[in-house]
């Protein structure tokens, strides 16, 4: 049975999208049929990302209970793994959409929420998806919480910025613990001395005994990924490079949990 | 063939397994007149809750409550029996605290046969 990973984090611009978009592929490379899902309806960047222009239904629309879920799964195995399968559902850049988006009531949340959790049935075991990974928008909001209640595992990324730490470990006491949830932590934009081998143990007991979760993964600070721009899928374009045998590191991990 | 032993034998089986689950039927009973005279009700209308069943209130919830909430949230539509196979709690407890997310207005309950469904009340006011 295959697994649904939410990727969230406390403050923006933690590298929930680096991540999980990186992640999404290293699992489909290792064979795995997987599919990345943009719920981050307030900022959504995988249309950008991934440069994919003609979209007939979002999932936005899949929430809305326009579509059913096979209508919105756009096939990207041509590009990044025919092996095992890439898929990724897109969440409607457009401001018009957004607004919609984040005007919903609480009712609207609930239903939203079921048809998150109905994706268990008609992927994982409808559709042999071994992964579902969803890319959250940061913070304590609606389309975030109802992302982390429908996962199996949740990766937490934070960075070591105090305001961020502090956050964090309010959000994973008050929320994660509440809800019960799977989490690891991944720790990014480290210095890079600090992530060396001396470094790691160091990083691992803070973790530890600040979040009191496990460390997933360490990303250090990466000129080359700022350079990048967001155009392209690291671990796509450069197989040789050091983020990409972490991110491998990390896949292996989730695949044993 | 049947011996005439294992015939005899199964009559007073079946006869505790029907006191059985009368009991737990009157047990149930109990505990929705329980619930509602804690929330000085008198019958089990339908109710609209505050808010509907959505993360918040879940957030809101007692752990014990939230556990079985978000168990029928997954499940969609489950006995207690179902519910305790998830939470390793006892049927009993299940079905308590499932009757009590009733009274409350977040769950509706159908009876098929001799098993009670839970499901999440969908038109509770937002």
């Amino acid at each position: 049975m295959g697994k649904i990973v939410a990727v969230h984090s406390y403050k923006g611009g933690t590298g929930k999208t680096l991540i999980s978009t990186n992640l999404a592929v290293t699992l489909a490379k290792h064979g795995k049929k997987v599919c990345l899902m943009d719920l981050d309806f307030r900022a959504p960047s995988l249309s950008t990302l991934l440069n994919i222009n003609k979209v007939e239904y979002w999932l936005n629309d899949y929430l809305n209970g326009v579509c059913e879920i096979d209508k919105i799964l756009i096939d990207l195995g041509d590009r990044i793994s025919k092996q095992g399968g890439f898929f990724v559902g897109l969440a409607n850049p457009s401001v018009e959409a957004i607004r919609d988006m984040s005007s919903k009531d609480r009712k609207w949340e609930m239903r939203a929420l079921g048809r998150l959790l109905s994706l268990r049935n008609s992927l994982l075991n409808g559709k042999n998806f071994d992964y579902i990974i969803f890319d959250t928008s940061p913070g304590l909001q609606y389309s975030s919480i109802n992302a982390i209640v429908s996962a199996d595992l949740v990766i937490v990324a934070t960075t070591l910025d105090n305001s961020d730490v502090e956050g964090t470990r309010r959000m994973l006491r008050d929320l994660y613990d509440l809800f019960e949830k799977k989490t690891e932590i991944v720790l990014n934009k480290v210095m890079y001395e600090d992530a060396l081998r001396s470094g790691r143990d160091k990083l691992q007991a803070l973790v530890k005994e600040t979040y009191e979760v496990p460390l997933l993964g360490v990303i250090p600070c990466f000129c080359d990924i700022s350079r990048a721009e967001g155009k392209i899928i690291f671990v796509h374009e450069k197989p040789q490079h050091p983020f990409t045998r972490i991110l491998e590191d990390m896949a292996g991990k989730i695949d044993k949990l | 063939m049947v011996s005439e032993r294992e015939v005899l034998g199964r009559k007073p089986l079946q006869i505790l397994e029907k006191i059985k689950e009368s009991l737990e039927r009157l047990n149930e009973k109990m505990e929705i007149m329980i619930e509602l005279q804690k929330h000085g009700r008198r019958e089990l209308e339908t109710i609209t809750p505050e808010a509907p069943l959505d993360v918040m209130t879940l957030l809101s919830m007692p752990d014990h409550l939230r556990k079985t909430a978000m168990t029928i949230c997954r499940l969609g539509r489950a006995t207690a029996d179902e519910v305790a196979q998830q939470t390793h709690r006892a049927r009993a407890v299940e079905s308590a605290y499932l009757n009590q997310l009733v009274v409350m207005g977040y769950l509706k309950k159908e009876r098929r046969g001799r098993k009670a469904y839970f499901y999440i009340n969908k038109e509770g006011q937002g």
